[in-house]
């Protein structure tokens, strides 16, 4: 087990930067996740960490000791790749005691270090085969059983579950939350599947066009976001977010209107203690349950907006309307099904809605 | 509403199905023909070289000739002949040895080579890469004097170097192993690179494995064209001790040769049998290399 601290760390090809400004301290025996859209840097970080990528400026510490440029193989950090690039012409025991083999470790050694991870793995009935002969799953967990016979200081993971179908992926996830438990070892995993940054970390970074935009615990994340990017990123559906004006502004609430264009409704009343009077625009930020279908639109106060798509669950129901302005906003009915209604209205928890300036920054209530 | 069928009607279109049955017979039956006629045109040479060797002298050519062998202890005493009486064997020595180092030389210096081009960057590399590629458009007779003068220079006439070591530049070579070894995923060698290997590791363990088919290939299509070189031997090893199989052959064809046709065929047939094994074994690599490559060597 051992920890890595990232400081002040670039990485850009040439003139065109890539990363900018990551700082990072990882703890022993940590999950990490690293979660962004594609091209945001997340795989480009991992193989800094791993060495296969030079740093362009900063410094990587693991257990203290600065790695930028100790060679992949001395860093002792083993990784887990998409592909899995597992070696094809040799066998699942070869695979797995191919860097034994490279350090001309005694047979003895290979084979308890490989029998031993292959125990771990329930692949040792599957030892003798070629990765030709084996399902998705198993050639992941070969991948995995490689990296754990070098018994590396860090794992890092690269995307390792999206090669494989939806039923098996939730298997694979289940089974690495069980290995990390096992293994107790600090571990990397880079995905740009949110739901597999929820399930498996204990911190997950959210990285955006190159810089880290929030690290912290999944939920803090999906409750707390720092800005839009992170809160529209993090949840299923995303996030809605509608524009709307300052009516008022009290000690411990504002009213807000004119959301969704209704210019005509009453305003809006959200608790958020020590709102800074000079702001005029915002956006609020509300999570699709905190988005509820009125059951008698004719009575119901709220959003008035037209149903475009329902996305029917079987436990939830997910409709996608639009409101007045042409904002979207989806809503979700937990356990009810949709009536089939096109012209409704959407109740909105205001307690539950969070505010964000124009340029997309989270809003704070002042801490009583 | 119901359909008459009248007897003309049933009579054209039966005829009209034997018609198309007959014309495709024909074709079967032409395609067959020519591939008969092709068959006899490569195989009877061989095949004669075979009924020469395993008879008395003179009853293949005879007024009533026979088209197949005769005397197993004709052609063995011929064979015997070859052997002994002339220095055959040594020629086979220098024929197998001159094939087998091309061969080991051209799979190492061009998987070497490859490797580099196809899986990593270094500076001038697009240049290099051209180079190569001018030199696989430069015809072998352009380049043989001057490669000549300097294997003279060196001091290797008549020496199994000079036979060898200019060959070993295989531009072709290097050609085909960078084509196939580019398909080697780049995460497979950066596994490697994380589990320890180093370059030469990585070069042995990794590449040379997962590039066997083409190493295959490669090898099969230097084998057909070194053993079959008739020029460089020729003229860079023109001593009698180092001739090679088709040298030798050559001076027992040659018009003031005082042997008789069953000797001539024997020496002829005895040079064939490399090949003709060797195409045995490896038929179906033969063709899948040449289908891949391109290439007949």
């Amino acid at each position: 087990m051992s920890s890595l601290q990232i400081s002040n760390a670039a990485k850009a090809y040439g003139a065109v930067p890539i990363l900018d400004n990551i700082n990072l301290d990882i703890a022993s025996g940590e999950f990490v996740v690293f979660v962004g859209p594609s091209g945001c840097g997340k795989s480009t970080l991992l193989r800094m960490i791993s060495g296969l990528e030079d740093i362009t400026a900063g410094e990587m510490r693991l257990d203290d000791r600065v790695i930028n440029h100790v060679d992949p193989a001395k860093r002792g950090i083993a990784m887990v790749f998409q592909s899995y690039a597992l070696y094809p012409h040799l066998t699942v025991f070869e695979n797995m005691a191919f860097s034994l083999t490279m350090a001309r470790a005694p047979m003895a050694e290979r084979k308890e270090k490989v029998e031993r991870a292959a125990e771990i793995l329930r692949l040792t009935h599957l030892l003798d085969r070629r990765p030709a002969q084996l399902s998705g799953g198993q050639k992941q967990r070969v991948a995995i059983g490689r990296a754990i016979v070098r018994q590396p200081k860090v794992f890092l993971f690269d995307e390792p579950l999206s090669n494989l179908d939806a039923e098996l992926r939730v298997q694979m996830r289940a089974e690495l939350i069980q290995l990390h438990q096992r293994l107790r070892a600090t571990m990397i995993y880079v995905t740009h599947d949110q739901v597999e940054a929820m399930t498996l970390a204990d911190k997950i970074v959210v990285l955006n066009g190159g810089r880290i935009q929030q690290v912290g615990r999944p939920l803090d994340l999906y409750d707390d976001p720092d800005n839009k990017f992170v809160a529209g990123f993090i949840g299923t559906p995303t996030m809605n977010f509608l524009s709307a004006r300052v009516k008022d502004v009290a000690a411990d609430h504002i009213v807000v209107s004119g959301l969704g264009g209704d210019t005509a409704a009453a305003g809006l009343v959200i608790p958020f203690a020590g709102f800074d009077p000079s702001i005029r625009e915002i956006q609020l930020g509300i999570r699709p349950e905190h988005a509820t279908i009125a059951i008698d639109p004719a009575s119901a106060e709220g959003l008035a907006a037209k149903v475009t798509l329902v996305e029917e669950l079987g436990d939830l129901t997910s409709v996608h309307t639009v409101l007045a302005n042409g904002e979207r906003l989806v809503a979700q009915n937990h356990g009810r099904r949709h009536s089939g209604a096109i012209e409704t209205v959407v109740r909105i928890a205001a307690d539950k809605a969070l505010v964000f300036d124009m340029a997309g920054q989270r809003l704070r209530p002042a801490k009583a | 509403m119901s359909t008459t069928v009248t007897p003309a009607a049933t009579l054209s279109s039966a005829s009209a199905s034997i018609a198309s049955r007959r014309s495709v017979s024909i074709a079967t039956i032409l395609k067959w023909l020519v591939a008969i006629c092709v068959a006899i045109v490569a195989v009877f040479p061989i095949w004669w070289m075979f009924n020469v060797v395993f008879s008395h002298p003179g009853v293949p050519i005879s007024i009533n000739p026979r088209l197949y062998p005769t005397s197993l202890s004709a052609g063995l005493n011929n064979i015997l002949t070859i052997f002994t009486e002339t220095d055959y064997l040594r020629a086979y020595y220098v024929s197998v040895m001159y094939t087998l180092l091309t061969i080991i030389g051209i799979l190492l210096f061009s998987s070497m080579a490859a490797f580099e081009f196809a899986q990593f960057q270094f500076p001038g590399k697009n240049l290099l890469f051209g180079i190569v590629m001018i030199s696989l458009m430069v015809p072998k007779a352009v380049t043989i004097i001057p490669t000549y003068l300097l294997t003279v220079q060196l001091g290797w006439l008549n020496t199994m170097q000079g036979l060898v070591v200019p060959g070993l530049a295989s531009a072709f070579g290097l050609f085909m192993l960078i084509q196939f070894m580019k398909s080697i995923p780049a995460e497979m060698i950066e596994a490697a690179r994380l589990d320890g290997a180093n370059h030469f590791q990585i070069y042995w363990h990794v590449a040379i494995p997962l590039s066997k088919n083409a190493l295959i290939t490669l090898a099969i299509l230097t084998f057909m064209s070194t053993w079959g070189n008739y020029i460089w031997p020729l003229i860079v090893a023109p001593s009698p001790t180092m001739y090679t199989v088709g040298q030798v052959v050559g001076l027992f064809n040659a018009p003031y040769s005082h042997t008789t046709v069953d000797i001539v065929m024997t020496a002829n047939l005895l040079a064939a049998v490399p090949p003709l094994i060797f195409f045995l074994i490896f038929q179906r690599q033969i063709v899948e290399g040449i289908a891949h490559s391109g290439t007949k060597g």
